[in-house]
C-alpha cells in the first residue's frame, strides 16, 4: 500500500491540464520517497480510456473508482470516497491542483480525516527524513514558508501553471485498477444545470509582452498610460492586487496568487515593489525589466534589467521613444 | 432562519505605503480590518435575512481587540455578535481554525447556513470553509454567486468553477463560501452604528465551546512551518540609472539588441 497520489480532476475535455503538472512533480519526487506515481480518478465507465492514457505520461498506477453517481463532481460524495480510499490504502502523499474543484475537495478530505493541508504550493523538496517539504508564499510576511505535515498522507494543493507538464513518453502502458463501488454515500447536492462560461481567454496568460503597474505609479491617470505602451508592444496590461483594489483597473488584469500567471518573453513592471503575492504570478517571464526609485525593491533584485528611476516619468518617455521607433522616425530602425 | 457569518480579522494590507505627499515609504500601523472577501458573505447573509426573515450572527475568531470589527459587522446588518477568543487558539492552521469554528457553530445551533468569504487576504488558502463543513458533517459549497430558496426545503446555489457555473440544489444546513464581488456590500447604517455603542459581543472561550485542547492552536495544527526564507535572486542584472531620458535610451537599445521590441 502507500503511494504518491495525485487527484485526477477531469472535465468535458478530459483531464485538467494541472493533472499533467502534478504528474511531473510526482515523477520527480516519488522515487525519493520510494513511492509509486498514482493518479486517483473518480467517475464512470466513460473514463476508462482516458485513464489508460495516463500511463503514457509515466504514471505507474491509476486507481479508477467507478459508480454512476460519480458522473459529476459533488464535494460531499467525492470527499467521502477519497477519505475511505485513503484509510484503506494509506498513501504517503496526496496532491491536488489548486483549481476550483481541487480547492473545494482537498480541504473537505482534510477535514474529514483531520489531516494537514498546505495551499497553493509552488515548490517541493524531500528532506533526509523522507518528509515532503511544501513550499508556499506566506503573503502576510512576504516570505516563502517551508511547511511539513505531521499527518499522513502529506496533503497539498499545487498552484496551476507553475510546474511543467509531463510529456508523453515513447513507451508506457498499463491497466487502471478499477474499483467498482456497489454503493456510495448519499450526496446532499443535486446538480440542476450547468452554464458554460467561455473561459475568458485572458490576453494576459498568453501575452508575449506584459507591461504591469503597481502603486508606484501613484495615480490612475499614470497607470492608464500602460495601455498605450501595451498597444505599441502588442502586449497586455497587468497589475498588482492593491492597484486593482484601488480601482485603477479590473481584477482580470491582476497578476499573482489570486490572479493570472503570466510567462511572457518580456515583462516590464512599473512602480512594483515585488510582493510575493504578485511575483509568484510572473516568475516564468523570460526577461524582467523593473522600474522603481528604490534599487533595493524585491522586483528590482529579481529583474534582469533594473531601471532606477521614477516610474511616473520613465513610462511616458518610454512610450514616446518606442512610438518614434515604431513609426520609423528612428534612423536605426 | 438562522444565518451564521464567519468573519476573519486580518491585518490591513500593505504594511508599507507610499505617502502621496512626499512619495516616501511609510509604515502603516498594523490595524485589523474585516477580511474584505468576508464582506460579500455578510452582505449575502443580510440580504437573505431581509428576503426570508431570521437573524444573522457574526462569528469572529480573534483576539479581544477585534471587538470593533464585530461592531462594524453589526452596523453592516448583523444582529448578534460572537467573539471566539482564547489564547489556546494561537498558532492555529486551517484545520485547527476550522475545528474551533465548527465547535462554536455547534454551540450556536440550530442554524441553517454558515457563510464565509472565499478566502482570506492574508492566508489565501480558501480551506477553512470546506474543512468546517467536513467537521460539522454538512455539505460545503464553494465560490457561490447567488443563493435562493427553491421549492420545499431546498435551496439553489449558483457556484463558479473554472469554465462553467453550476446550479446546485441542496437542503440546509450547509457551509457556503461566497465568491467576492458578486454583490454590493452596503455602507454602515447610522442607526445601527449608534445602537451598537451599547452592545458588547458574546465572548466564547475554547472551553465554553467544548474544544478538545489537543485539536487547537499550534500543537493541534498538523501543518508545521519549518522555516521561512526570502527568495534571493542571483542572476546577473543590469542596473540602469541616471536622468530619465538617458535610462530610457539605454533601456530601449538593450531591448532592441535582444530583439524584444
Amino acid at each position: 500500500m502507500g503511494g504518491f497520489w495525485i487527484y485526477g480532476e477531469w472535465g468535458e475535455n478530459g483531464f485538467h491540464p494541472v493533472v499533467y503538472e502534478l504528474i511531473s512533480v510526482a515523477r520527480r519526487l516519488a522515487p525519493k520517497l520510494a513511492e509509486k506515481v498514482t493518479v486517483v480518478v473518480l467517475g464512470t465507465d466513460d473514463l476508462r480510456e482516458a485513464a489508460r492514457e495516463l500511463f503514457r505520461y509515466g504514471v505507474e498506477k491509476v486507481l479508477l473508482f467507478i459508480h454512476p453517481e460519480l458522473s459529476y463532481f459533488r464535494d460531499d460524495l467525492y470527499a467521502e470516497i477519497l477519505a475511505a480510499a485513503i484509510k484503506e490504502r494509506d498513501p504517503s502523499v496526496f496532491l491536488f491542483g489548486a483549481t476550483a474543484e481541487g480547492q473545494a475537495l482537498a480541504p473537505r478530505v482534510a477535514g474529514l480525516l483531520g489531516l494537514g493541508l498546505t495551499a497553493h504550493c509552488i515548490a517541493f523538496e524531500v528532506d533526509d527524513e523522507a518528509r515532503l517539504i511544501q513550499i508556499r508564499p506566506s503573503f502576510g510576511e512576504n516570505v516563502m514558508a517551508k511547511i511539513v505535515s505531521k499527518t499522513r498522507p502529506q496533503m497539498a494543493t499545487v498552484r496551476p501553471g507553475v510546474f511543467p507538464k509531463a510529456e508523453p513518453q515513447a513507451s508506457g502502458e498499463g491497466e487502471p485498477e478499477e474499483i467498482r463501488l456497489s454503493e456510495v454515500p448519499k450526496s446532499v447536492l443535486r446538480r440542476r444545470a450547468v452554464y458554460p462560461v467561455p473561459r475568458k481567454e485572458s490576453p494576459l496568460s498568453e501575452a508575449k509582452v506584459v507591461v504591469a503597474g503597481g502603486r508606484g505609479l501613484l495615480t490612475k491617470e499614470n497607470f492608464e498610460k500602460l495601455h498605450e505602451l501595451a498597444k505599441l508592444l502588442s502586449g497586455a496590461v497587468g497589475a498588482t492586487r492593491p492597484v486593482c483594489h484601488l480601482g485603477w483597473i479590473s481584477e482580470e488584469h491582476m497578476i499573482g496568487v489570486s490572479g493570472e500567471t503570466v510567462a511572457p518573453r518580456l515583462y516590464i513592471g512599473f512602480g512594483i515593489s515585488g510582493a510575493l503575492q504578485h511575483t509568484v504570478g510572473m516568475e516564468g517571464s523570460e526577461v524582467v525589466v523593473a522600474v522603481n526609485t528604490d534599487p533595493e525593491a524585491t522586483l528590482m533584485q529579481r529583474a534582469d534589467i533594473a531601471v532606477v528611476g521614477d516610474a511616473t516619468r520613465i513610462l511616458p518617455l518610454l512610450i514616446r521613444r518606442i512610438r518614434e521607433i515604431k513609426e520609423g522616425r528612428d534612423g536605426a530602425s | 432562519m438562522n444565518l451564521i457569518v464567519c468573519l476573519k480579522p486580518v491585518p490591513e494590507p500593505g504594511t508599507v505605503k507610499v505617502d502621496p505627499e512626499t512619495h516616501t515609504l511609510k509604515r502603516a500601523s498594523s490595524e485589523l480590518i474585516i477580511n474584505p472577501p468576508d464582506r460579500f458573505a455578510l452582505e449575502m447573509a443580510v440580504e437573505l435575512k431581509e428576503r426570508y426573515g431570521g437573524k444573522v450572527t457574526a462569528l469572529m475568531m480573534g483576539p479581544p481587540n477585534a471587538v470593533p470589527l464585530l461592531k462594524e459587522a453589526y452596523a453592516l446588518g448583523a444582529d448578534e455578535l460572537v467573539l471566539l477568543s482564547d489564547r489556546a487558539f494561537a498558532g492555529s492552521d486551517t484545520l485547527a481554525t476550522s475545528y474551533a469554528l465548527a465547535k462554536a457553530i455547534q454551540k450556536l445551533s440550530p442554524f441553517d447556513l454558515v457563510l464565509m468569504g472565499k478566502a482570506s487576504i492574508d492566508g489565501e488558502t480558501a480551506q477553512v470553509g470546506p474543512e468546517t463543513g467536513a467537521w460539522l458533517g454538512i455539505p460545503s459549497i464553494t465560490q457561490v454567486k447567488t443563493l435562493v430558496r427553491g421549492e420545499n426545503d431546498a435551496w439553489v446555489a449558483r457556484r463558479i468553477f473554472e469554465d462553467f457555473e453550476e446550479e446546485v440544489e441542496f437542503s440546509p444546513p450547509a457551509v457556503i463560501t461566497v465568491e467576492p464581488e458578486t454583490n454590493d456590500p452596503r455602507p454602515p447604517s447610522l442607526k445601527r452604528l449608534l445602537a451598537v455603542r451599547n452592545l458588547e459581543p458574546q465572548v466564547l472561550s475554547a472551553r465554553q465551546v467544548d474544544c478538545d485542547p489537543t485539536k487547537t492552536g499550534l500543537s493541534g495544527s498538523p501543518t508545521q512551518v519549518l522555516d521561512v526564507f526570502t527568495p534571493t535572486y542571483e542572476g546577473k542584472r543590469e542596473v540602469l540609472s541616471g536622468e530619465p531620458e538617458e535610462v530610457v535610451e539605454k533601456l530601449v537599445s538593450i531591448l532592441r539588441e535582444r530583439g524584444l521590441i
